[in-house]
């Protein structure tokens, strides 16, 4: 989930888009599920708590996703389905039991929140490394492991609501352990990864952060119950199979 | 709660988390306990009543019996101060009750699916149509009318055959039984009484003529840049005209109200157009009947949305022209009712927890209007609770002025599981 990748100086960018290949590389998988617990902070530090069930297909520019809620009791059912594409956005369509419909999220809106969590719509898809440019920034200590910083910015900014994004990518393992998007100067939401495990040969966190600045809410996702290459069919991952509650 | 409803409730409850129990993993359950008080601040001429308590269980249960089968239920039970439902414990299945059933099964039915094909027969909800507040193409999704600004969906017992296949999708759809919307009772005040009529003219319900033969459509939707679909129904209007017969009884005039479903055929088609600054969403809807008292009509609806931050504006029109005038001229046709409307709502969500939301249809003519104000705030895990207003304004005989007496607020308090 969430990854953004670019380059500007011709030296630099390639080290740059080489260490984001290789993160992209070490992650690909043939599909992947967990159960994710969120925890949303308000600015007034009031905590609500949702739980949804993660499914994908396919790796970076040719997944496909379900999230599915399952608490609290009033959304349960309320789903959405993630077609990812490598050379443009991804589409989305959400459906809610109580109309018995789906809708489509148009790209315009995909800078809104993702049902009172802090993730967008944008922030949900799986973004293929060849959608953004890339520049190294320099090298960081970030949580006590060293980290490259690389800038990202999409190749066509209509698609992103953020202008450019900061990435800090662990030199030991090539984990992503932090973003922050910006829009111009300004740092909308920053995403920070930790409790690193591996996982059937994937180093993957297991907590992910995400901050919205603007707002001064953060939703806290933990994973549970994650498994990768589980066998899943690429018919559970229509319109037809979004309809399909359970 | 009464101890009737106690008397329902507790059997039900028992089945329903039996059944969980039972089945396990392969068993998701969901659904609420509501309880509602509306009040009306002005007495209508048939209904002197000012407030209404309802309350409403729903339970509704999905169970995996194969990797490719799923089965599906819903259970509704109701009660309320007012008579709007049966109060005797009968089953309904085909919702063609005056009154709300005590306990409807709400769904009930099995769904098969093997590669792009889906398979689902039972009792279940068929949604047709793109637009949001008003949909022509939407032929499968009959509504319950009792209040008729405040409605809810029936279920409709069909077969219904899915084929997908990379961005087309063929639906097919058969039922052999009509279930028609559930209208106004007459004797409250969501049915206008005209106010001009002498004392002497009584109007006596002279029950339902139900269509004997099923009803069936086709539609097809394609996914990509635009969205687009076509479909074709061939039926029933499940909504009602009534014919009516006079007969003197001394020295009163009575007058038999008998509703009927007139015979429909409809080609419609809807799209989703995405564009840089909002979203449009066209549906539309072309009707004939072989009955010469029905209309031959169009309906249409254009609808703009788009979200900016925490808020979504959704505005539209919709409108109609008609064809050939049938001969009949009396029906309960909300659907109609709404169109040459101008439509809004805007929602913004405070926080997690809390929302606003402001919904509008004014008549272009400006005979009619209606306008409903809300606020809901989640607590905790399971509860919410919702408050609202609605303000209908204009002439008695415009469809939406018509109820210029049922402005109400109404408390919502739901216990979800």
């Amino acid at each position: 989930m969430l990854l953004v990748i670019g380059f500007l100086n011709p030296v630099l960018a390639q080290d740059a888009r080489q260490i984001v290949e290789e993160t992209q590389k070490r992650t690909r998988s043939g599909s992947q599920h967990y159960e994710g617990t969120l925890q949303v902070v308000d600015g007034n530090a009031r905590i609500t708590e949702k739980r949804w069930g993660f499914d994908r297909v396919g790796s970076h520019g040719d997944s496909k996703s379900i999230i599915r809620f399952t608490a609290p009791a009033e959304v349960k059912g309320v789903a959405l389905l993630i077609v990812n594409h490598a050379d443009k956005a991804s589409d989305q369509w959400m459906w809610t039991p109580a109309t018995a419909r789906e809708r489509r999220i148009a790209l315009q809106d995909r800078s809104t929140r993702f049902f009172g969590t802090d993730f967008s719509f944008e922030d949900l898809e799986e973004r293929d490394n060849n959608q953004f440019d890339y520049k190294l920034l320099g090298e960081e200590s970030i949580t006590g492991a060293a980290a490259w910083k690389i800038e990202a910015r999409p190749k066509q900014t209509k698609r992103s609501q953020y202008t450019h994004s900061h990435l800090w990518i662990r030199k030991d393992n090539y984990v992503v352990v932090q973003i922050e998007n910006y829009k111009q100067t300004e740092m909308v939401r920053r995403a920070k990864y930790s409790d690193v495990r591996q996982v059937q040969g994937f180093w993957t966190a297991h907590t992910t952060e995400m901050e919205d600045i603007r707002r001064r809410s953060r939703t806290i996702l933990k994973l549970d119950k994650l498994q990768y290459n589980v066998p899943m069919k690429d018919s559970d991952f229509t319109l037809q199979a979004l309809r399909r509650e359970s | 709660m009464n101890r009737k409803a106690r008397g329902v409730l507790r059997p039900v409850l028992l089945i329903c988390f039996t059944v969980s129990a039972l089945f396990g993993q392969d068993y998701s359950q969901r659904g609420f306990l509501e309880t509602r008080f509306t009040l009306y601040p002005r007495e209508a001429p048939n209904d002197r009543a000012h407030s209404v308590v309802e309350g409403l269980f729903r339970y509704e249960g999905f169970y995996k019996a194969a990797g490719s089968l799923q089965i599906n239920g819903a259970v509704d039970v109701r009660l309320d101060s007012h008579h709007q439902g049966d109060r005797q414990l009968d089953f309904s299945w085909w919702d063609r009750q005056q009154k709300r059933p005590l306990v409807a099964v709400r769904r009930l039915s099995g769904h098969y699916h093997t590669g792009g094909l889906s398979i689902e027969v039972g009792k279940q909800f068929i949604r047709w149509g793109k637009a949001d507040i008003i949909n022509p193409t939407d032929r499968f999704a009959p509504r319950d009318f009792l209040t008729v600004i405040d409605n809810d969906f029936l279920g409709i017992t069909a077969a219904r055959v899915t084929y997908e296949r990379g961005s087309e999708t063929i639906d097919a759809v058969w039922s052999p039984n009509i279930t028609t919307s559930r209208i106004p009772l007459p004797d409250q005040r969501w049915v206008v009484v005209p106010g001009t009529l002498p004392n002497n003219v009584v109007f006596r319900d002279g029950g339902a003529l139900y269509p004997a033969s099923g009803h069936g459509g086709l539609r097809w939707n394609h996914v990509g840049v635009l969205e687009f679909s076509a479909s074709y129904y061939q039926g029933f209007n499940h909504l009602p005209s009534f014919e009516s017969a006079l007969s003197f009884n001394g020295n009163n005039v009575v007058v038999d109200l008998q509703s009927f479903y007139p015979r429909m055929k409809m080609a419609g088609m809807d799209a989703a157009i995405p564009l840089r600054w909002f979203g449009i969403k066209a549906e539309a809807g072309y009707f004939a009947s072989s009955d010469p008292r029905a209309d031959d009509y169009g309906q249409y609806v254009l609808q703009l949305e788009r979200h900016v931050g925490e808020w979504t504006f959704v505005g539209g029109y919709a409108g109609e022209w008609v064809a050939t005038d049938g001969t009949l001229t009396v029906d309960f046709a909300p659907d109609r009712g709404f169109s040459k409307t101008m439509l809004g709502s805007a929602r913004y969500v405070i926080d997690t927890n809390r929302s606003i939301s402001v919904e509008t249809a004014i008549r272009q003519n400006a005979d009619g209007g209606w306008v409903r104000a809300e606020y809901s705030q989640i607590f905790g895990q399971h509860w919410r609770a919702t408050a609202n207003f609605s303000i209908i304004r204009g002439e008695p005989t415009d469809f939406l002025g018509q109820y210029h007496r049922n402005s109400h607020g109404v408390l919502i308090l739901r216990y979800s599981f």
